[in-house]
């Protein structure tokens, strides 16, 4: 008895280790949220509007890793309608491998509230339990882009981010993954930033959308 | 001509090492003297007493045919420390001659005496009130003035007279009757040329300078266009600044990283808290590893901003110095800081600002440190209506303070090509009615435009006219297509994307 005992309570301050620390939540708009100090994974045509739109409703530093002409194409005189184009360090990895450690480093690094890495191919489990240890120590939020197959991995949600033909523009999120268990889709839209500092001054609007 | 108005002035101190005897009161001097140097596997005499060459001694001589001439023959070993100490004994005497003075080592000193001759009388007084001074200081020295550092040094060291000056523009006509020697040229390209019947600098002139660079290389001809003063060649002064350093010597030789770690963390310690208490950082530390076996080895790190942390010295060393490979162990350690500049100390608590730049500056530390400092960029605005020149990017490291924004006057897409990607029309129009870009089938729904664009005209490299589109695709993304319209083929392609 003794001895179930001394491993229960060993399992339990083992799981209470392992138990990844809470860093909180991160409001988008309404019932949008996505947990800090965790990894998401993102795909679809317009993957990278959902981190730029992520990334404006955080403070700090944002640090975008990915292939020279992934990060060459991004361009900020259209990215300022959305965040500070200061706010964004822009990290060139020539490899897979590369892109990995430099998302390691950076989610590591106390400063930075937000890193973007784009990969073709999803991070494997072990690439993303890394990511995830990393993000965990922070409280840094991690976007992982990918433009081909996502793997299993240890991402805290997955979405599915599309651009839509409506008269206003827009974007179809998708959350079709995720730890919490609340998933859902929306129809969101952009409005504002006309004048002054642009990226201040634009609002989000979120409209419930039909699953596909 | 580049520098334009540029006048040096070249020390040289052709018995530097026999002066330095003389001024310690060496009486060997008075008789057959001469000090000597390993060349060559042979000790051999380098510069020689007054009896010395009277008895018909020469340079280059090895001491044992130079006994056998003149038995009489006391030498003394050269010193190149002593002589090096000297020498900027006299770095520091120039300063009255002229501000901007660095060393020539071994034996020689450049002064950029551009206004500052007419304080002595013009050029020639100048030259022969610093010669003087120099002879009541029992050292022997010839003076070269002239447009250029090489053309001074050669005048110095070649020229007729002790003070020899090649006037303002004449630069060529002055070298023209010296020997080959006088450029300092590596010794076997002055065999080579030598080869090929060349014995004067005037005659090289007027070979043609490409076929000199495609025999001799380029470094030749750069010499050449640098001693007419055709390339810039500026005297650097050398920086007066108190060097941040520290070294240490073992007994032993070490290898295991734990020690390494240990013998970094004493260096950086050191030269940090000078640094502190100086109120500076460091954006450069080099630490050098002397390996018993393979020699030196310098690693480098950089960081974002000034830096005075023994800490994130430590971490941004750990994983080049995990990387060097040690085999027999390394005895000899430096740690040197690199491009000093000032740090403002700063409240810490309040400004949550400021830590937020210490982070980003950490993090483009280590990630530039890893994967290159020219991999880190950040955006800097630029002034142009072509879209892919409104804006450029600089490295992270370089850039001081974030550039103001100016909300864009025109809608321009978030993603935009560098290469305009070419793709190919299914249903022909202006823009194309269907095609196929990155192996999908778009169908185009609404389309406006077109924005004409003019090329820069006023550059050499002006791109055509051209004409961009705004596409929306039944799919749902909003597409930039590209066409010129100037060209005769009618090909289209899919410069950014919209957001």
């Amino acid at each position: 008895m003794t001895e179930i005992g001394q491993h229960q309570g060993a399992l339990a301050s083992a799981g209470e280790t392992i138990a990844p620390r809470h860093h909180g939540d991160l409001l988008i708009a309404g019932p949008l949220r996505l947990r800090k100090g965790r990894v998401h994974e993102v795909l679809g045509d317009s993957a990278d509007m959902f981190a730029i739109i992520v990334a404006s409703r955080l403070s700090g530093h944002v640090v975008w890793i990915g292939p020279a002409h992934d990060v060459e194409s991004l361009a900020p005189t259209a990215l300022q309608a959305f965040l500070d184009p200061a706010r964004i360090i822009l990290t060139v990895g020539t490899t897979r491998n590369e892109v990995l450690w430099a998302g390691e480093q950076a989610l590591r690094a106390p400063g930075s509230c937000c890193v973007v890495m784009e990969l073709r191919d999803g991070p494997d489990l072990t690439a993303s339990r890394r990511l995830q240890i990393a993000a965990e120590e922070t409280g840094a939020l991690g976007l992982t882009l990918i433009s081909g197959r996502a793997h299993t991995s240890a991402a805290q949600t997955r979405w599915v981010c599309t651009a839509v033909e409506t008269p206003a523009g827009g974007w179809h999120w998708r959350c079709i993954k995720s730890r919490q268990g609340d998933l859902g889709a929306w129809h969101v839209t952009w409005s504002g930033g006309e004048d002054g500092k642009p990226w201040k001054t634009g609002t989000l609007h979120l409209a419930a959308a039909p699953s596909p | 001509m580049a520098n334009r108005g540029k006048r040096v002035l070249s020390i040289w101190l052709p018995r530097l090492p026999l002066d330095r005897l003389m001024r310690c009161g060496d009486a060997r001097i008075q008789g057959p003297f001469a000090v000597i140097a390993e060349i060559k596997s042979a000790w051999r005499l380098t510069h020689l007493s007054d009896a010395a060459i009277s008895a018909g001694l020469t340079a280059g001589l090895s001491v044992p045919d130079a006994r056998s001439i003149c038995p009489d023959l006391l030498t003394e070993p050269h010193d190149p420390v002593r002589e090096a100490g000297m020498l900027r004994g006299l770095w520091r005497w120039a300063d009255h001659l002229s501000p901007w003075v660095s060393p020539d080592p071994p034996d020689g000193l450049l002064l950029d005496i551009t206004g500052c001759a007419h304080l002595f009388g013009g050029e020639e007084g100048m030259g022969k009130s610093a010669r003087q001074r120099l002879q009541d200081l029992q050292i022997e020295s010839r003076i070269g003035i002239a447009d250029t550092k090489g053309a001074a040094r050669a005048l110095a060291r070649f020229g007729q007279s002790r003070v020899e000056i090649a006037p303002p523009g004449r630069t060529i006509e002055s070298l023209r009757d010296l020997p080959l020697d006088a450029l300092a040229l590596p010794v076997d390209t002055t065999a080579d040329l030598r080869r090929t019947g060349i014995r004067t600098i005037g005659q090289l002139y007027s070979v043609k300078s490409s076929e000199l660079a495609r025999r001799f290389g380029l470094d030749l001809t750069a010499t050449l266009s640098r001693a007419v003063g055709q390339t810039p060649d500026p005297v650097t002064p050398r920086s007066a600044d108190p060097v941040y350093a520290a070294r240490m010597t073992l007994p032993d030789p070490i290898g295991l990283l734990d020690d390494l770690t240990g013998v970094l963390e004493r260096l950086a310690a050191s030269v940090c808290s000078r640094l502190a208490q100086a109120q500076k950082g460091a954006r450069r530390y080099h630490l050098t590893v002397r390996c018993v076996d393979t020699g030196d080895h310098v690693i480098t790190v950089g960081f974002a901003k000034p830096t005075h942390d023994p800490a994130a010295l430590l971490q941004q060393f750990a994983r080049p110095l995990d990387e060097l490979r040690i085999e027999f162990g390394a005895d000899w350690f430096r740690l040197a800081a690199d491009h000093v500049e000032p740090v403002q100390p700063r409240q810490t608590g309040f400004a949550s600002k400021g830590e937020d730049e210490d982070g980003a500056a950490r993090i483009v530390a280590t990630l530039g440190n890893r994967l290159g400092f020219d991999r880190v960029r950040q955006w800097a605005p630029s002034e142009s209506h072509l879209p892919e020149l409104e804006f450029t990017s600089v490295e992270a490291i370089n850039r001081d303070a974030p550039p103001v924004w100016q909300p864009a006057p025109r809608n321009r897409p978030i993603r935009l090509y560098r290469r305009p990607e070419p793709l190919s029309a299914i249903e022909p129009g202006r823009p194309p009615g269907k095609f196929e870009w990155r192996h999908q089938i778009f169908t185009t729904e609404k389309a406006s435009g077109p924005e004409r664009l003019m090329g820069e005209w006023w550059r050499e490299d002006s791109t055509p006219q051209r004409d961009y589109w705004r596409v929306q695709t039944t799919s749902g993304l909003r597409l930039w297509l590209l066409t010129y319209p100037g060209l005769k083929t009618s090909d289209w392609f899919v410069a950014g994307r919209f957001p």
